[in-house]
């Protein structure tokens, strides 16, 4: 019976969520929200504490919510690596809805807002608790469904066309990975499709066709890796930040596209078992795809000037560790994997909210723009600077730590091999990694040096009015946003200093789950 | 020897970090104490007059603590995070100026600390896998094995930790940042560049070549080569230079390369069964020399700037005289970094020449002979180069006279410096001597504690410094210093210059001058790295990255959705055929309720169905004629909206389902295909 509380923390804010839109259709929105506020933050503090609890309090539960047919339910389970995303998200929730309020102040249609905001948090939670693919599917689907009137918010032109991409290339990537979920079913040793560390593939009957499993899972892979902006399937990414920043942070930093990676993991490591894809021609497939994406997703940060897109690139290069960490397919690749997806949840969602900060502040939207704002506004910069070094991977910041974990496991993977393709690849890994923090260094630096050492001179040089413009308007009105950004910022570029400094419980935790997850390599 | 204590703190920044003191790290705790002691006290006065001097002391003192770190690490993780720091901390100093040739210097300064850093880490990477520890104790016995087993990954690793550290060191062909960062940096804060961070990536070298490969043949060949080009080069560039930080800044890069050199012997000489002890005392004497050298002559510059606010030689010449205190200390560091007997620059130069001639004459080098006197040539032209440089400026300090402000230099004879900063200049002046004459009281002492460091223990034979041989070695470059200075520098590199003035439409000859004779097209900055860096890489990447994004992603997309359109409109029309059909048949009698129609969104990829349903949902219907007038207003209103955003809505959710619907098609045609041949 106590497993009921499992499902409480994803339907509290869907119905929560519903509640807030019937009431949007109850009474007419008088731009009074403070109520609203309340009941929103209270309800999101509610559903982390109760995740916290469940933490805590009862891990390994289960619960079988309703059976859809046969074998197939909707089940939730807490799990060490479940629990991993859930407190990731627990702890991120309640401090972006704070940021969200002040952000929103001016917008019109806030309950709507606010209202698929919460929901898309049980929705998330629904997917770090699912105790089996189906229920993941499920979950996925639905946060495909819940997150589009977000991207559609602002109901621009732009906003419209970015939510059509969206639709299009999460539903289409669904339905790829909704084959992988049909093939794990029918070749499961168990008849259902539970997640077993270690995998639930039937490894007799998988053995004779191998190849078309193989072929399977790459195709889920790209499927999954679709909300993991994987390449060529990240084009909706980039184009979703016209949503309104906390959007952007929460859902397109963290919640959407780690649902993709976290699926991914799942998918891999506990569906079809790192043992069975260990050293096939799957394997290189899908990490040549996330080396291509961690390129392609730096070097087209440095071309991008629009911030916010800039950011979102440099997301996709980001998911793209994680992704390549996922398809070393050992435990220490799973641990790395891991750790990268919470610190780099915590390093983006600062860097976004830095630059909603900004535009918030002073409506600026380029980098060229920026020009001299790091004095204006010292905490935000100092946020961002945290975040901008911590993404670049340099040491005292929690990116270091992520980038070092999947160094070693691509070290690892790589000596397991004496020739061929294993040998070389998982080390061209690593090169690029440090190519993509080089690109880093450039498309994070250049914004903070623009911020922190304006051309002073510029006037002179004449062609640069506009900066000159800037600097004046900035010097006007910018200066640090109010408490209720203000705080998450501060908590979150904290974060990355403890993750940095002290990441030795975090490590710990995580090594276990890939030790208990890669338990089928030593099987086999 | 000296007692080592250890600190170990584990689990902060994951493995952990380790430090310890030992010799070699005390002393340079103590002259890292004493630079930034004496650089911090001359930048109350240097900073006087700047807005943001908080900015300025704050990340002084940051960089003090971070290069501390990296001298009193124990691994390479710890160095690595101490060092990645102090780049990061001392690029602010470099920026300071907020103009933008410093700004274009500070990008320099991070892109080679940044790309330093990436590669540096990449070798650490490589070098913990192969040996399973970074401690720089356990390195050397892992190493050895790893040179057994795999050198080609041993050398690759220890070549890219080269290159990190070499980037800092101002090592050739990764010494580009120096010239460009030391004049644009506040002087007291050059003064610790040139003087300290440098020889932090002297320290990891000596890591690298005297714990981890100590011995190494092949090793301390590529050393002593780098050495010997990084010291010929920086010695040419500083002949060239015309102001007055820009050749102290290659001043270091040369100095930097006789250390290197020092490093290098010490392995080949072990590798060829001597002792490396007189290699590695020279280079380790010559680490302590230099750091003080250009604390003295930096902050002479740094008075000279702080007065005149220019560098170039033709603008500050002649501002030293009348100035005795100026004139004594700039002399001290001239000589001593001339390598003059009696002042330090001599013993260790001493040392490290006599390094290569010990190599030179010991059975490994005869193999080839002429190379070694090569090098030995080399050194020696090197060493006169800096005399004639040296010279160059302290002639053009103390001895010409500025064709017209002159008596405006001279006029300041007595403000030009604050007491405090006099004392702590003197002071530190007086040292060079003061350690020259008292060399084997002084410097042994200190070579001894610190030669264990380099993996050199036991005494070398002790070597007379003013000996006759040792002379002759010192007294060769001094002469070839005043040769080029005679030859070189006052025929070619000075002349008359003429300056067209366009005010009075004349030529106006300012005498004699300095000329920068240097080809202004060779520089590597602007020949090699910048165009490789900012053109070819992004250009080719960008364009790569471009041409996928634009033909590989947005091509096929296309088609793809031309075609699932026209198999949409297909299937639509099927449908609709079908209520036609239906309508014409069995239910002609029911009279349609509205029109079909396109609404003509040109990105339209949804159905004409739901288009209809639409409609009939949006208007109120035939038999509501009244209450629609009344409410016609509202409706209008509501249906507008509605219809606005229930298009996009279904437009999108239809076309999603479509694609469900192809993929569940695709699973369950494969299935039925799987059942039957089953």
């Amino acid at each position: 019976m106590s497993g009921l509380f499992l499902a409480l923390p994803v339907l509290l804010p869907l119905f929560g969520g519903g509640a807030i839109l019937a009431l949007h259709l109850w009474s007419e929105d008088k731009g009074d929200d403070r109520f609203m506020e309340l009941l929103v933050e209270g309800l999101v503090l509610a559903n982390s504490l109760v995740i916290l609890w469940l933490l805590k309090n009862r891990m390994g539960a289960n619960l079988v919510l309703f059976r859809l047919f046969g074998n197939l339910t909707v089940r939730f389970k807490l799990d060490s690596m479940g629990g991993v995303f859930a407190g990731l998200i627990a702890f991120l929730w309640p401090l972006a809805t704070l940021y969200s309020f002040e952000y929103m102040r001016h917008e019109g249609r806030k309950r709507i807002f606010f209202a698929y905001y919460v929901m898309t948090y049980g929705v998330t939670a629904g997917i770090a608790f699912s105790g089996n693919l189906v229920t993941m599917y499920l979950c996925y689907e639905m946060l495909t469904l819940v997150t589009f009137p977000l991207v559609l918010f602002p109901m621009t032109r732009e906003a419209k066309s970015a939510s059509h991409h969206y639709l299009y290339y999460s539903i289409g990537g669904a339905a790829f990975a909704f084959i992988g979920l049909v093939f794990v079913l029918s070749f499961s040793a168990t008849g259902n499709t539970e997640f077993v560390p270690g995998g639930v593939l039937d490894l007799q009957t998988a053995a004779g066709r191998k190849n078309l499993l193989l072929l399977v899972y790459v195709l889920a892979f790209f499927g999954f890796g679709v909300k993991a902006a994987l390449f060529p399937l990240h084009v909706w990414l980039p184009r979703a930040t016209v949503a309104p920043t906390p959007v952007t942070a929460l859902l397109h930093a963290v919640a959407v596209v780690k649902s993709g990676a976290f699926a991914i993991l799942r998918f891999t490591y506990f569906s079809y078992g790192a043992g069975f894809l260990k050293g096939s021609w799957a394997q290189w497939v899908v990490i040549v795809a996330s080396i291509v994406t961690i390129v392609y997703g730096s070097t087209m940060a440095v071309r991008e000037i629009h911030w916010k897109r800039r950011l979102a690139y440099s997301t996709i290069s980001n998911l793209s560790y994680i992704l390549f960490g996922a398809a070393l397919m050992s435990p220490l690749g799973l641990a790395a994997a891991l750790s990268h997806l919470v610190i780099h949840a915590f390093m983006k969602i600062c860097s976004f909210f830095c630059a909603g900060a900004v535009m918030h502040q002073t409506g600026k939207t380029q980098v060229y723009e920026l020009n001299g704002l790091g004095k204006r506004m010292p905490v935000t910069f100092g946020c961002l600077t945290v975040a901008s070094l911590s993404l670049m991977g340099i040491p005292l910041f929690g990116g270091f730590i992520s980038k070092w974990n999947l160094a070693q496991a691509a070290f690892d993977c790589g000596n397991q091999y004496q020739s061929g393709v294993g040998s070389w690849l998982p080390l061209a890994g690593v090169a690029v990694i440090l190519y993509s923090a080089l690109m880093t260094g450039i498309y994070m630096l250049s914004v903070l040096v623009r911020a922190y050492f304006p051309v002073a001179d510029c006037q002179e040089r004449g062609r640069q009015k506009d900066d000159v413009l800037c600097l004046e308007e900035g010097r006007a009105e910018a200066c640090d946003p109010g408490w209720m950004m203000f705080v998450p910022l501060v908590i979150f570029g904290g974060m990355i200093l403890l993750l940095g400094l002290h990441p030795g419980w975090l490590m710990d935790l995580l090594t276990r789950i890939g030790g208990e997850a890669g338990c089928g390599l030593w099987q086999s | 020897m000296w007692p080592v204590a250890k600190l170990m703190i584990p689990g902060i920044c994951g493995p952990g970090m380790v430090f310890q003191i030992d010799g070699f790290r005390l002393i340079y705790l103590g002259i890292g104490v004493l630079m930034w002691f004496v650089s911090g006290v001359f930048s109350l006065e240097y900073m006087a007059h700047y807005e943001k001097k908080s900015r300025y002391y704050l990340f002084l003192f940051a960089t003090f603590f971070a290069t501390m770190g990296v001298f009193l690490s124990a691994d390479f993780y710890t160095t690595f995070i101490f060092f990645e720091i102090m780049s990061f901390t001392s690029y602010v100093w470099v920026a300071f100026d907020e103009k933008e040739e410093s700004l274009r210097a500070a990008k320099t300064y991070l892109a080679v600390a940044v790309i330093g850093g990436m590669v540096m880490l990449m070798g650490l990477f490589l070098l913990y896998d192969l040996t399973k520890t970074l401690r720089f104790d356990e390195l050397g016995e892992a190493a050895s094995h790893a040179l057994s087993t795999s050198p080609g990954r041993l050398y690759a690793a220890s070549g890219l930790l080269l290159f990190g550290f070499g980037a800092k060191a101002g090592c050739f062909p990764l010494h580009i940042w120096l010239p460009k960062a030391h004049p644009v940096a506040p002087a007291p804060a050059s003064a610790l560049l040139s003087g300290i961070l440098t020889k932090t990536g002297v320290f990891g070298i000596i890591v690298i070549s005297c714990q981890m490969l100590a011995g190494d043949r092949t090793w301390g060949m590529l050393i002593v080569c780098l050495g010997l080009v990084t010291m010929f080069l920086g010695a040419l560039l500083a002949l060239f230079s015309v102001n007055l930080k820009r050749t102290l800044a290659c001043s270091s890069v040369s100095q930097i390369g006789f250390i290197l050199t020092g490093i290098g012997m010490g392995d080949l000489l072990q590798a060829a069964g001597e002792s490396g002890s007189l290699a590695v005392r020279g280079a380790f004497l010559h680490m302590v020399n230099h750091s003080l050298f250009k604390l003295v002559l930096f902050l002479c510059a740094a008075a000279v700037f702080m007065n005149l606010h220019q560098l170039d030689l033709n603008d500050i010449r002649g501002f030293g005289r009348k100035k005795p205190l100026l004139m004594f200390c700039f002399l001290m560091g001239a000589l001593g970094i001339g390598g003059v007997p009696f002042w330090n620059g001599y013993v260790s130069k001493t040392l490290l020449h006599e390094s290569i001639v010990e190599y030179r004459f010991c059975g490994a080098a005869s193999v080839c002979p002429a190379l070694w006197q090569g090098a030995e040539w080399i050194f020696l032209v090197s060493g006169g180069m800096t005399v004639a440089y040296m010279l160059k400026l302290f002639v053009a300090l103390f001895v010409d006279r500025h064709p017209s402000r002159q008596e405006e230099f001279d006029a300041l004879s007595l403000s030009y410096m604050r007491p405090a900063g006099k004392w702590v200049l003197a002071g530190t002046a007086v040292l060079l001597p003061f350690l020259g004459m008292t060399s084997h009281l002084s410097m042994d002492k200190l070579a001894d504690l610190g030669q264990e460091f380099f993996g050199q223990t036991g005494h070398a034979h002790p070597i007379f410094y003013f000996s006759l041989e040792n002379l002759k070695g010192g007294l060769i470059s001094i002469g070839i210093g005043m040769l080029l200075y005679t030859f070189v520098i006052r025929r070619w590199m000075m002349g008359e210059k003429e300056n067209e003035n366009k005010e009075k439409g004349g030529k106006i000859t300012h005498g004699m001058c300095y000329l920068d004779r240097w080809p202004s097209w060779l520089d590597l900055e602007e020949l090699f790295y910048r165009p490789v860096l900012q053109v070819v890489l992004p250009g080719i990447g960008g364009w790569v990255c471009g041409f996928l994004d634009r033909y590989v992603i947005t091509a096929p997309m296309a088609v793809f959705l031309a075609v699932s359109a026209v198999a949409c409109r297909a299937m639509d029309q099927m449908a609709d055929s079908v209520i036609r059909m239906a309508r014409k048949t069995t239910h002609s009698q029911i009279p349609p309720a509205f029109s079909l129609s396109m609404t003509g969104d040109g990105e339209a990829l949804g159905s004409r169905t739901a288009c209809g349903v639409e409609r009939r949902w949006g208007s109120p219907g035939i038999f509501a004629r009244k209450r629609r007038e009344r409410t016609r207003a509202a409706l209008i209103r509501i249906k507008e909206r509605i219809q606005r955003n229930g298009r996009l809505v279904e437009e999108s959710f239809s076309f999603g389902l479509m694609l469900f619907a192809i993929g569940l098609c695709l699973t369950l045609g494969y299935l039925l295909l799987v059942f039957i041949r089953q």
